[in-house]
């Protein structure tokens, strides 16, 4: 019975899933070093600490697709953000919705049969809801989910 | 991503497959009844699980200071002046949006042989301590408690439930700190 219910376990399935996964992570590098740019103090270094961890991430996320044989989407040189950050307000709100996106792309590698993935998406997923979370000043039931559906 | 009428559909008719054997005439071959979907189970625990997280939180509004005051806006985090009971409320409130969106995907057909309906099992009233800084530390404790199983758990899911089981497992997590600053400030 164990792990009998997973079914879509291709290995294109699992390459899939992890370049959705580092493109959310390689869009969250570049963001929080904008984010990072309109924060100061306590804030700043908490931009900062989130900017290296999706750098680890991202990294993470190479070496796991390489060892599968494939080639690691390519980081875009700049990303159109998808809101405008001119204010520490604004910035906080594009870290949310960077994060938002992050958890979102990781719950690709949550539907997967391979354990090991399966892991790492619901480790990640944690922690970019806490993220999330901390920008937010506010938790959210379903970190990664549309609210709506049932 | 959540919606998933295909695998409710599924669950239901997994669930119905003991009757319709049952009521068939002949149906030798189909001799052994089909076991309940495992992910039945899994759901049945998982359910358990967030109404005992509930019983918590209810509990424990009970005893938290600022009960009785106006109910706070859905997600707050602890703010200057905000009593523990407003957070409490507002975290039970997602909590319930978790059961809601379980119990969702568990369509067991009525005279099935499955037990009764989870929430006609009275859960006891959990006993949790009176003092806040250490009622918010035992909320914590129970969800923090409560994302490890759930991320355990997950790892045997099918897919979508998997999905599902994370994203509650993270919400939970981000509940702990809630309840920490929560604690704090009383």
């Amino acid at each position: 019975m164990s792990g009998s219910a997973a079914v879509s376990g291709t290995a294109s399935d699992a390459v899939s899933a992890l370049q959705l996964a580092l493109t959310a992570e390689q869009a969250a590098a570049y963001g929080y070093g904008v984010i990072g740019a309109h924060l100061s103090g306590a804030q700043q270094a908490a931009a900062t600490a989130d900017w290296i961890a999706h750098q680890v991430s991202r990294d993470e996320l190479e070496k796991l697709l390489s060892a599968r044989g494939a080639v690691p989407a390519a980081a875009a040189v700049a990303y159109r953000l998808p809101v405008s950050v001119q204010t520490a307000a604004q910035a906080r709100s594009l870290a949310v919705l960077l994060e938002d996106r992050v958890t979102a792309a990781y719950l690709g590698l949550v539907a997967l049969s391979d354990r090991a993935l399966r892991k790492l998406g619901a480790e990640q997923i944690r922690k970019s809801a806490l993220r999330a979370a901390s920008w937010r000043d506010a938790t959210v039931a379903f970190p990664g989910l549309t609210a709506s559906a049932k | 991503m959540a919606a998933d009428p295909t695998r409710r559909t599924v669950l239901a008719a997994t669930a119905a497959l003991p009757l319709l054997a049952a009521g068939c005439k002949g149906v030798g071959a189909l001799a052994a009844p089909p076991q309940p979907a495992p992910d039945v189970a899994l759901l049945r625990d998982v359910i358990a699980a967030e109404e005992l997280m509930i019983a918590r939180y209810q509990a424990a509004i009970r005893l938290a200071p600022g009960t009785g005051a106006s109910t706070g806006s859905a997600g707050a985090a602890a703010g200057a002046g905000t009593g523990l009971a407003v957070v409490l409320r507002s975290l039970l409130s997602q909590h319930q949006a978790h059961l809601a969106r379980l119990s969702a995907r568990l369509i067991v057909p009525a005279g099935s042989r499955y037990p009764p309906a989870l929430s006609n099992r009275r859960t006891p009233a959990p006993r949790l301590p009176s003092v806040p800084h250490q009622l918010a530390a035992h909320l914590a404790a129970a969800e923090r408690a409560a994302s490890g199983r759930l991320a355990r758990q997950l790892l045997a899911a099918p897919p979508s439930l998997a999905q599902l089981l994370a994203s509650i497992s993270a919400s939970e997590a981000t509940h702990v700190p809630v309840l920490r600053t929560a604690g704090r400030i009383g």
